[in-house]
This record gives structure tokens, C-alpha cells and sequence, in this order.
């Protein structure tokens, strides 16, 4: 293949997505999607191979090529030109019935020669709850709608009766029809590129770029693997909701250059919603697997073909219908991202050439915080708390993790302002922060997380309320690697007063000050009424290496930035700082008692 | 000596060179150029302007003593925030939001302003080095809501203890940024007021004056980038002001903003964050200019140095203008030109990606030090100017004016070695690989300024700036199918050109949310006060009647949606409902021409959010004065024949090479060709005419 035009269609494949993510992005015009950049674009051969998947909530890319085969399965001789297919099923392909997938088969000249897909995460979908995750949901027929496959546009025609079937069932109409409005723009762009794409080189050449696109990003994939050394690599990774303790397991082997990773071990489906399906767990895998294994690589089905899964059935991995999953993409999934990141990192570091592409668990733990009620100037608001999209780097081998850096599964995400936040729902912030001590301890300390307060301002109701699908607040999730500390756990404080005192007062600047009952909330729907405030703290990420090696010039900058108390310099660091000065002597004599004293730590057998 | 003239004298700083331009009615444009001499700017300033009155037979004095207005652009400020070398600054913010800048809501300041590439391998990706340490960031006790009101009175003596712990930690400056002040400033004023009290030696930048704008995190930015540079640009423009008086100008001196107006040096030197990008801002406003001229209202800019291809877009007459600006990685909101850019220059470097063996052009540059290649100043790795030089488009004789040989010889042989063996192709075939490589990149950067905004290229003209431009321009204007090329007379100091064709330019804006349609009694108190303050100050500047202009706009989006879009106002003031109506549908078709159709969300009703004036002084731009066209023969200017890369052939083919010099408006050439100017090169391709119009522009029909 000639490597000049192969080198252009290349860069214009990478191009088709860009513009069809801008439309997305254009036509939504959504906070979630917007700022969040909760969406995904990707291109598809004509069997549903993936081409080029887009940088955007990387869960999809898999799921979304499974949608992809499975309307070419179910529509077999039914899909024409023009035509546009919405999946959501969560057992067929999707994550969840909150996240769309809208499908579009590509023609030239009356041959199907490629699809596109794309999703968002809708508005609401006439779950139990609004907003899609749907806490206490027994089934996933609480959920919302759902569906394995389904016609909308038939050969460039909408149809009417399906539509208006789809926005009866939900929440807000009118937004949800905002959201597949941007997605068929979306597919819609991507299919004119494409057809202008291929026009200008002819289909021949176009399909063999294609070929080469894939086969270039396996071949590549497993010339990384032969290089480094054959082994096996753990992670497990614990979750709690209600007082219910979940296990994931993962055994990831490597031998010559194909990877398996096996959730053998894992805790059997949960009746909550934090369960994935196989599609979700796939995802899951893959969406830490894209930047950290293949950060150079054309992201395609390639990289998929090396790779083997094996996820029990009946396992919180792989459960079945009909188990409530509205919450699994930030329930178990973030399990096996953690999981998938902490032994993909485990193995990385074990080879000097990609010991710099190494990296301890990012944001372990979503907080997703849907609010819902009448706003300031008497709609109704739905929408998510989007600082859970500013979650905390992990450390590197090399550096410090990224306060509130963002996650690895959605690489290009960020929060709204806090002033976007005030204009749209009648809240006000008391502080948004880093939270001191939140990051995991280690030679390169883990990102710190953060802690915000809201309580109700100028509501006509009163309020809001919101759900809070809050899992884990008991263990750890980001992992640190070599040694390093774990990230601080998210925790959630609903602070209710029957002081008729007016809320307007109150601008504590900690959650201690703020006045009032405090009860920790973790799972369902509660109130932020009247004089009530809502605390979050969300978590840090992991550390590399071992706390005592670090650097105490650079503990001695965290406590002065406020990122660690002195307690935690000395107590888990081993710093003595005594007038904003590291004493060295000091230091030293408390980092071989800390030492000694782990020496001879007796370690309790079960 | 002539006698006094009335001159117009422009001098742009670049990052490279120094350009001027001298104008005056009745004389033809005269061009000077001289390299920067960073971190004295001064000596190039001179030096640049010197190389003008040499041409005229003048000297410096003796052409600035006859010079009426001085327009100055520069890249100190940008120049100061990329070597890190501003003020230590102090940052107060409202109490529990004091990491707000630092972290940038979420990962956005660790991924914005990366290529895609850098943005996938995430382990890699930081934030910038803050301009303010997190020591020196005070939280006050204050408050402010969503509507202006004040729900907590700034605690006083917090503040001033706050302000004194920063001065004994020895800041420079310090900013202030409160939440919600662009409601109501009045926190923001008092706190700068008892710094004043305290020690008025201390630079203050406050958010309310500096970027009234909704959105804490890139107000903050703004606002801490403005004082990170403040005094720099306020000794600068201050040094600039008498290095001119010193040298026999009487006039006043003009600074270009990135917003595409001038201010006056006394109130320019308050905004450092103003002059930010000023020097790309003033090529769109010089191929505005030129598009107003030949009557284009169309046009597609395109600007190709050594290091980066920069394109923007002028629609129906109007600059389109910045989203989410930023400075090296940093956020802010002034209003600025959209020019987006990528790194392919004449210097970019041409690479093999080791794992892939695909060719790749740039973003590395070779800069002018070493160089290209063919340069033979020690450059090793080849650049796209050692491939315009393989595939004939330069002359190894006559490079700038013949004042440089260059060595065609060893870019041969650097090039067969790196990228054409390699590919297993010959010299030739990989060149021309190249070539189309580096065109489709642009072709395809264009296409996301254009297509990607629902605007089809060939509705437009297109204009080729800087000293690359020329050679690539035939091919990949043919490829989008624009109208035509213009190949600008002053191609190669587009952006010295621009200050002689910008006017004064305040702008103001006020921040309220009003739903569509609102009572006619709300916009009296926008609209009013800003039109007393900006007829005060253009007064003061020496402005009246119908030398100035007043623009006015608002900011409208379709409720519960994130995209604004600024609509002008084309009703007159007071609005009356049929005013509100027209404005309405203004922003409806110009919502759909940006968003693409099927993006109206009309359900939701309209909102306005800003309210904006564009408050213009004209100055006084001398006609420029048209040529006598002679017949369309060329062949006087023919000097010779070679073999160069035509596209369509895939080969080297003898065409004809001509010498600007010696072309006189009207003259026709055919490709494929390449007329030699002094400075650039021009290349036409198969099947291409062009003529040089009575401007001296050459102009390349395509439609």
C-alpha cells in the first residue's frame, strides 16, 4: 500500500470523527455532554469491525462495535441507505439505558461500505429515577426504556411513530429529542466524509486503508506484547453499597503476544444496579487499555483481536437478565477499569522501556450526583454534578498525579464553572477544593481529589432533590503501584437542620462548621431542602513507590500548598518540618524508626 | 530630503522579524523587514524602520518627523507568559475557592491546546506551570450570588491581612478575582482600593475590568495572566513612547490588540492581556482590508512562515472571532481573532514514524537556526523547504533576492538517506509524496475552519500570506475549490500591513440574562451607559461625529443550551419590539450557519446573555492608489526555463520561471510556472492563469 495516501486517509478518518464529535457537541448543546464530554464517536467497517474509535468515553468503543454487528444480525436484508438504527439494550450491547447508541450504515453508490455510531448520555429515559441511574431499581425493567435494535430513520425518513413513542416514555421530551437530534447530526456528518473521503481515493483504495489500518494496530499491539516478559498480573478491587461487600478479581496473563484477562473469582451478580453486563465489563477493560497499552496506536479492532476475556456469567462482570444495571458505569465497571489499569501497569513497569508509561489507578470512584427539580426560574432542571468528571490522576513512575486531573476511561473530560453551576439550579457553593491528604502516599504521590458543599439557594421549592448513586465509600479504590499508597475513599454527608435559620447565612468553610445533623448518605434518592446542605469529597489517586523514598523537599511544598497536613508528612512520609524547614536530622531518625518499626510489624495470619 | 509628507508607519514585532510598512498617497507601499532583537525589542524596531527609509532615501528622523500616525503590534506579552519571565504574582479569591485556578476545572487544563496524539497517551499529560503558587493565592471572606447580589460584605480587615502577607512574601502584583463580580464589582474595587492604602506601588489587576465574563476558572486566568504581565507591557509601551519622541515623532502611538483595534499607547499599556496575539489579529484585519478593496467579502486567510500554517476566516465582511483562546496553556477570555494554525512551516522537519514507517511533516521546525538543509548552516534533518527545492519550486540562486545561495545538493542527499530510501521509493517520488502530504494537512485544517461551520470553501477567495505560501497555495486552494488565490503585493509583511488598516477600537459589554422577548424599559440601562462612556472616551481621543462608529451586539443562546452566539444588532436604538424580532432572527440563521441545520433548539425559547459595543474611531486610511494596467503580455518578466513538480503530471515538467520585478499590472501568466519575488515564491500549477492586478497582486482564478 502506498504509504503517502495511506498516511492521508489516515489522518482523514481521524478527521471524520473530529467533525462528527464537533456536531455532537453543536447540536446537543448539553451540560453532560459538553463539559462532561460524555459521548463517543467511531467508525466501523461494513461486518462492524472497528475502524477508528474517537477520544471519547472509551467504554463505548467496544459496545458500540457489538451494537454495530448486532443490528447488521437483526436487520440482515432490512438496512438501506439512509437508513439510522437506536440501540440501548444493555444486554444485546450497551452499557446502560441512559447511554443511546444511534447506528448509521455508510453507502457509495448503493454498496454498504461502512457505519458510524455514536452516543450520548440522554437527558432521561424514563428510569425509575430521573437522570438514568436509578439506584434502587430491583430489575432492569425499572430502568427505562430499552431496546436491542430499532429502525428510527428509514431510508432518510424519520419515523414519526417511533419517535413520538420514544419521547413519550420520558422525562424532559423535549431534551431527549435535543440529544438524538445531535446524534443524527452527528451520524450524519461522519457519513457525508466518508462518502466525500472515498469518492476522492475510490472504494478500492479506501478498503484497503481500512485493511491496513487494522492489521497495522494488531501487528503493532502484539510486537509491544513480545517485548515485554511473559507472566501473570492480579488486581482485586472491593466495593460496598448498602453494607454489601463486592469483590472483582482480575488475572491478567500474558504469554507471547496475546493477553487474557480472566474475572474468574469475582462476586456473584448484586440485586443493585451497579451491576455490568458482558458489554459493560468489555468496555470496562478496554477503556484503560486504549491509552495506556496503545497510546500510540491507531485504537481499532487490532487492538481488540490479541485480547481474550473471560467474565463468569451470573458474576457481577457478567450478570444476567434481568439485573438492574442503570448504575454500572459508575458502579462495577469502574471496578474493572481500576483493575485493568492496575495490572496492564503492573506489567508495563516491569520492562525499562515502558516504565515511563506507567501509571497507578486514576479516580477510582465516580460520585454521581444527579439533581433534579425546579430551578431559579421555575423549570425543571435535571442534570449531573459534573465535578464527578474532574476525578484524580494517578501517580506516575516518573511524577506526581494530576489533582483533580480528569480519569483514564474519558480522557478529554472537565467540570462546569461554579458559576455555570449557580445559574442553572437554585444551589449555592460553599467551597470547591483539593482535598488535603486525599492523594495516595508514595514516592510520586497520587492526585489529590476534591470536596464541595451546596446548599439550596433561591429554590421556589424550597430545593432539590437528587440521587446519588454513591458506591464505595468504605474501601480504597485507587490502587497505588510499587508500593505507593491507595487514594483517599469519596464520602457523602447530608447535613439536615430543623433550625428555621435562613441557609442564606451560612458560609462554613469546612464540614464541621457547617450547622447542623450529619448523616452519611450513600445510595438513593434525599433531599437538599431548606436549611440542608450536601457535603462531597471524592477520592484521590493512587501512589507510586514507597512514601519514606520521597523526596521531603517535596512534602515539605504539599503542606505549604495545602495538599498534606503536617500529620500525614510525618506520619506517613516520615518528614519533620519545624519552622516551613525539612530537618534533615530529624527526618532521618524518623524514617529508620518507621522503618524498623514495619520490620518488625507482626502480620496477623487468617 | 522630500518634502513633509503625512506617513503612515506600522511596525510589527514577530517572533522572527520585525516588519514595516510606510504608506502615504500617491507613492507606492514601501516594505521593511529586519530581524527581532528580543528582549530589547528597540534595536529591531529601528532597525526595521531604518530599512524603509533607506529604501526611500531618508533618514530615520527625517521619516519619522514626517510621519503623522504610528501603529505598533508586538509579541512581548505573548513572549513574557511563554519564557516565564513576568511579575510574581499575588491572587485573591473568594473564600473556598482559592484552588480554583490551579485546577483548571478538571482535566482540562492538562488536555486543552494538545494535538490529538498527545491527548491519547494521557500518562504523559500535566498542566502547565501555574503563573501563581499556591502560597501566594489568599481566599477573602466575601460573597456575591448568581444575581449580583451581595450576600456576604467583604471582610475588610481579612483582606488587608491577606494583602499584607503578600507583600511580605514579596509579590509584584496581585489579581482579584471573586466570584459573580461581573454582576457587581463593587468587593473587587474595595479590595483594590485598600491595596492602593497599603503600598500603590503594587500592579492590581481585578476580574471585573479585566474579563467581565461569566465563568470563574477563565475570568481568574485572564485576570492573573494580565497582572503576570502587566508592568512588562506597561515599561514597554512606555519605552516604545519615547524611543519614537526620541527620534523625532510628534504623533500619537497606537497599539494593536488582539481583538483586532488600536488603542492608545496610555491606554494600552493597562491591558497587557489586550496584546496578546496582536500580530496575527492585524494580518486578518490587512487581508480584510485587501478583501474590502478588491471587493471580496469572502475570504479565506492563509498565512505559511517558517514554523506554523495559520488560516482564518472573514464571512460576509466580519472576523470571525476565538471560542476558548488561550495563551501557551493557559485559558483567557478576551475577545480575540479566530486564527488557528498548525505546525507546518517551511522549517517543519520531514520524519519517518519509526513504528509505522509513515511520513510525517512537522510539528518540530528547524527553525531559521539551523535551518533547512539546503541553508547549509549545519541543519541535518529535512525540512518542506528542502522538498520545494528538490521538486523545483526554488531557485538555489536567487533565494531572498539572491543575498543567499542555498546547497540543492546536500538536501538531496539528507533526504534520500532519511525519507527516501526508507519509504523504498526514489528521491523524486517521495518528494512529491511529501508535498501532497504537507497540502492535505493543510487542505484538511482549512475544512475544519469551513465545512466544520457549515461554510463551503467554494464560496470564497483566498488569500496567500507569508514567505511559504506561495509555493503551496495553487494546489491546495484547487483541491477546496476556492474562487480564486490572491497572492497579496505585501505577502510577505501581512501583518505590519494589517496595523495600517486598523482604526481605534473600544470594546465594552455588560453581562444580564433576559429572555426573549423582555420588556422594551430593560435595555435602555444596558445599552446607555456604555454608549456615554465610549462617546467620552473616543471625545477624549479626538473622536466625533461621523468618525465614529458604534457597533452594537448581544450574546444570544437557546435556553438550557451552552453555545452562545453574537448576534449584531441591526436595529436602531431605543429597540422596539420589531427590533427584538429582527435581532431574534439574526441569531436563529446565523445559529444554523454556525451549528449546522437542524441545530435550532426553539422549543426551549431564546435567551440573551451579554450585551455588547463595539465603539470604533476611524482613522484616516490613505486610498490605496491603483496602477495603469498594460496589455496581458508577460514575457518580459520571462527569465528562464526549469523543471518543477506538477501535481496533476505526478512528474517534473520544463515550465517557464518569471521575475516579479519585471511584471506590470495586467500581465498574464499560464501554469505551470513560478514567478520569483524578492522575498517568496510563487508557483502556479497545470492549467492555472493568473494576472497582476493594478495593486501588484497577483491573482490566481480558479472558479
Amino acid at each position: 500500500m502506498d504509504p503517502i495516501t495511506f498516511s492521508i486517509i489516515r489522518h482523514r478518518l481521524y478527521r471524520v470523527v473530529e467533525e462528527a464529535v464537533i456536531t455532537l457537541k453543536h447540536v446537543s448543546g448539553s451540560a453532560i455532554t459538553n463539559e462532561g464530554h460524555d459521548l463517543m464517536v467511531s467508525l466501523y467497517e461494513a461486518d462492524g469491525t472497528l475502524l477508528l474509535g474517537g477520544v471519547g468515553f472509551l467504554h463505548h468503543l467496544t459496545s458500540a462495535a457489538e451494537a454495530c454487528k448486532s443490528i447488521i444480525r437483526r436487520f440482515e436484508g432490512d438496512v438501506h441507505e439512509g437508513d439510522l438504527f437506536l440501540l440501548n439494550d444493555p444486554f444485546t450491547a450497551a452499557l446502560h439505558t441512559s447511554d443511546i447508541y444511534l447506528v448509521s450504515p455508510i453507502h457509495y453508490k448503493g454498496e454498504l461500505i461502512a457505519w458510524s455510531a455514536c452516543f450520548v448520555h440522554v437527558y432521561d429515559i424514563g428510569a425509575m429515577n430521573p437522570g438514568g441511574f436509578a439506584p434502587d431499581a430491583q430489575d432492569v425493567f425499572s430502568e427505562g426504556f430499552s431496546s436491542p435494535g430499532l429502525k428510527i430513520v428509514d431510508r432518510g425518513n424519520l419515523r414519526q411513530d417511533v419517535w413520538d413513542t420514544i419521547l413519550n416514555m420520558v422525562r424532559g421530551p423535549e431534551m431527549v429529542a435535543l440529544d438524538l437530534r445531535s446524534m443524527i447530526a452527528c451520524n450524519n456528518v461522519a457519513k457525508d466524509r466518508m462518502v466525500a473521503l472515498v469518492e476522492k481515493y475510490g472504494l478500492p483504495t479506501f478498503q484497503e486503508t481500512c485493511k491496513s489500518l487494522v492489521a497495522q494496530s494488531e501487528s503493532r499491539l502484539r510486537e509491544r506484547l513480545r517485548e515485554l516478559p511473559d507472566g501473570s498480573w492480579q488486581s482485586r478491587q472491593y466495593f460496598d453499597v448498602k453494607g454489601e461487600v463486592y469483590k472483582v478479581l482480575l488475572k491478567m496473563t500474558k504469554v507471547d503476544d496475546e493477553l487474557t484477562f480472566d474475572f474468574t473469582g469475582s462476586s456473584p451478580q448484586s440485586k443493585y444496579s451497579v451491576n455490568c453486563t458482558k458489554w459493560a465489563s468489555l468496555g470496562g477493560l478496554f477503556a484503560p487499555l486504549f491509552p495506556l497499552l496503545c497510546y500510540d496506536i491507531t485504537w481499532n479492532e487490532g487492538v481488540i483481536r490479541p485480547i481474550k476475556v473471560i467474565a463468569p456469567e451470573g458474576s457481577i462482570v457478567n450478570c444476567t437478565k434481568p439485573s438492574p444495571v442503570s448504575v454500572a458505569t459508575v458502579g462495577a465497571i469502574q471496578s474493572v477499569n481500576n483493575a485493568a489499569c492496575t495490572t496492564i501497569a503492573k506489567m508495563l513497569a516491569s520492562h525499562d522501556k515502558y516504565a515511563d508509561q506507567t501509571s497507578a489507578v486514576w479516580h477510582a470512584n465516580h460520585f454521581a450526583v444527579f439533581m433534579f427539580g425546579k430551578n431559579q426560574k421555575g423549570g425543571d432542571s435535571i442534570g449531573i454534578l459534573t465535578e464527578t468528571f474532574a476525578g484524580a490522576g494517578g501517580a506516575r513512575t516518573f511524577a506526581d498525579g494530576v489533582d483533580i486531573g480528569g480519569e483514564i476511561p474519558n480522557p478529554i473530560s472537565r467540570m462546569a464553572n461554579v458559576e455555570t453551576v449557580e445559574a442553572m439550579f437554585p444551589v449555592r457553593y460553599l467551597f470547591r477544593r483539593r482535598l488535603k491528604d486525599s492523594g495516595g502516599g508514595g514516592e510520586f504521590r497520587g492526585g489529590t481529589g476534591g470536596e464541595l458543599a451546596l446548599i439550596p439557594h433561591d429554590a421556589p421549592d424550597g430545593g432539590l432533590n437528587y440521587v446519588l448513586s454513591g458506591k464505595g465509600s468504605k474501601f480504597p479504590q485507587s490502587e497505588g503501584l510499587d508500593g505507593g499508597n491507595p487514594g483517599a475513599i469519596n464520602d457523602y454527608v447530608w447535613v439536615h437542620s430543623e433550625d428555621s435559620k435562613d441557609g442564606h447565612d451560612c458560609f462554613s468553610q469546612s464540614l464541621s462548621a457547617i450547622p447542623g445533623e450529619k448523616e452519611s448518605i450513600s445510595w438513593g434518592v434525599f433531599p437538599l431542602m431548606g436549611n440542608d446542605a450536601l457535603y462531597v469529597r471524592w477520592n484521590g489517586g493512587g501512589g507510586v513507590g514507597d512514601s519514606l523514598d520521597r523526596i521531603p523537599g517535596a512534602v515539605l511544598t504539599d503542606v505549604t500548598n495545602s495538599l498534606i497536613s503536617p500529620e500525614a508528612a510525618r506520619e506517613i512520609y516520615g518528614v519533620v518540618i519545624t519552622d516551613n524547614q525539612v530537618d534533615e536530622v530529624k527526618t532521618e531518625e524518623l524514617r529508620n524508626s518507621l522503618r524498623s518499626e514495619r520490620i518488625n510489624k507482626k502480620v496477623e495470619q487468617k | 530630503m522630500k518634502t513633509a509628507k503625512s506617513y503612515l508607519v506600522a511596525t510589527d514585532v514577530g517572533g522572527t522579524c520585525t516588519d514595516t510598512v510606510v504608506f502615504t498617497v500617491g507613492e507606492p507601499v514601501i516594505l521593511g523587514k529586519a530581524l527581532s532583537t528580543p528582549p530589547d525589542f528597540a534595536t529591531g524596531v529601528l532597525d526595521s524602520i531604518k530599512s524603509a527609509a533607506d529604501q526611500m532615501g531618508i533618514t530615520v528622523s527625517e521619516l519619522l518627523a514626517n510621519t503623522s500616525l504610528f501603529v505598533h503590534g508586538s509579541t512581548v506579552v505573548d513572549n513574557a507568559i511563554l519564557t516565564r519571565d513576568g511579575a510574581k504574582v499575588g491572587l485573591l479569591t473568594t473564600e473556598g475557592f482559592e484552588d480554583t485556578l490551579l485546577v483548571t476545572r478538571g482535566g482540562y487544563g492538562r488536555w486543552a491546546g494538545l494535538t490529538e496524539e498527545r491527548m491519547k497517551n494521557m500518562v504523559k499529560t500535566d498542566r502547565a506551570k501555574p503563573l501563581v503558587e499556591r502560597n501566594l493565592i489568599h481566599g477573602v471572606p466575601e460573597r456575591t450570588d448568581y444575581k449580583g447580589s451581595i450576600i456576604r460584605e467583604l471582610d475588610e480587615s481579612s483582606a488587608r491581612e491577606s494583602i499584607k502577607k503578600l507583600i511580605d512574601d514579596g509579590v509584584d502584583a496581585i489579581a482579584i478575582s471573586y466570584l459573580w463580580s461581573f454582576y457587581n464589582q463593587k468587593n473587587e474595587i474595595r479590595t483594590q482600593e485598600i491595596i492602593k492604602e497599603i503600598n500603590p506601588q503594587i500592579y492590581t489587576s481585578i476580574s471585573s475590568n479585566i474579563a467581565p465574563t461569566p465563568g470563574e476558572y477563565e475570568r481568574t486566568s485572564t485576570t492573573v495572566i494580565n497582572a503576570y504581565a502587566g508592568e512588562i507591557a506597561r515599561q514597554y509601551i512606555e519605552n516604545l513612547a519615547e524611543l519614537m519622541k526620541n527620534n523625532g515623532y510628534l504623533g500619537p502611538v497606537m497599539i494593536m490588540q488582539g481583538y483586532g483595534g488600536l488603542l492608545l499607547a496610555s491606554e494600552a499599556s493597562d491591558r497587557a492581556i489586550g496584546m496578546l496575539e496582536c500580530g496575527p489579529a492585524a494580518g486578518v484585519i490587512g487581508s480584510k482590508a485587501l478583501g474590502d478593496l478588491l471587493n471580496q467579502k469572502d475570504v479565506i486567510a492563509t498565512d505559511m512562515g517558517g514554523t506554523t500554517f495559520k488560516v482564518s476566516v472573514i464571512q460576509g465582511g466580519q472576523i470571525e472571532y476565538a471560542r476558548e483562546p488561550m495563551i501557551d496553556r493557559f485559558h483567557y477570555t478576551q475577545p480575540k481573532i479566530e486564527v488557528v494554525s498548525i505546525g507546518a512551516g517551511g522549517g517543519s522537519i520531514v520524519w519517518i514514524e519509526e513504528e509505522t514507517k509513515i511520513p510525517r511533516v512537522g510539528p518540530r521546525s528547524a527553525g531559521s537556526r539551523p535551518g533547512p538543509v539546503c541553508y547549509g548552516m549545519g541543519g541535518e534533518e529535512p525540512t518542506l523547504t528542502d522538498v520545494f527545492m528538490l521538486i523545483g519550486y526554488m531557485d538555489p540562486n536567487i533565494f531572498l533576492g539572491g543575498s543567499m545561495n542555498l546547497d540543492k545538493e546536500a538536501a538531496r542527499k539528507v533526504f534520500d538517506a532519511k525519507i527516501a530510501k526508507p519509504l523504498g521509493l526514489s528521491v523524486e517520488e517521495a518528494a512529491y509524496g511529501i508535498f501532497r502530504i504537507a497540502t492535505a494537512q493543510i487542505t484538511d485544517l482549512i475544512r475544519e475552519i469551513t465545512v466544520e461551520r457549515g461554510l463551503d470553501p467554494r464560496d470564497f477567495v483566498m488569500h496567500a500570506f507569508g514567505g511559504s505560501c506561495g509555493m503551496v497555495s495553487a494546489t491546495f486552494g484547487a483541491e477546496l475549490g476556492v474562487k480564486k488565490i490572491v497572492i497579496p503585493y505585501t505577502a510577505a509583511v501581512n501583518c505590519a500591513f494589517g496595523l495600517i488598516s486598523a482604526d481605534i477600537v473600544h470594546e465594552y459589554s455588560v453581562v444580564k440574562t433576559l429572555q426573549m422577548p423582555s420588556p422594551l424599559s430593560e435595555f435602555p440601562p444596558l445599552f446607555e451607559p456604555m454608549r456615554e462612556k465610549a462617546l467620552k472616551t473616543l471625545a477624549a481621543e479626538g473622536f466625533t461625529g461621523d468618525q465614529v462608529v458604534l457597533d452594537w451586539s448581544v450574546d444570544l443562546r437557546y435556553s438550557r443550551q451552552v453555545h452562545e452566539v453574537t448576534t449584531p444588532l441591526k436595529a436602531p436604538l431605543p429597540l422596539t419590539s420589531d427590533g427584538l424580532e429582527i435581532l431574534s432572527r439574526d441569531f436563529e440563521s446565523l445559529y444554523e450557519r454556525k451549528y449546522g441545520k437542524g441545530s435550532a433548539f426553539r422549543e426551549a425559547g431564546i435567551e440573551m446573555t451579554q450585551f455588547r459595543l463595539t465603539a470604533r474611531g476611524l482613522l484616516n486610511h490613505p486610498d490605496m492608489s491603483a496602477a495603469k494596467t498594460v496589455g496581458e503580455d508577460s514575457s518580459a518578466a520571462l527569465t528562464g526555463r526549469r523543471k518543477i513538480f506538477v501535481e496533476a503530471k505526478s512528474a517534473m515538467i520544463e515550465s517557464d520561471i518569471y521575475d516579479f520585478t519585471l511584471l506590470n499590472p495586467g500581465n498574464v501568466i499560464k501554469g505551470p510556472a513560478v514567478i520569483h519575488t524578492p522575498i517568496t515564491t510563487i508557483v502556479l500549477q497545470d492549467n492555472q492563469k493568473s494576472v497582476m492586478d493594478q495593486y501588484r497582486n497577483i491573482i490566481i482564478e480558479l472558479g
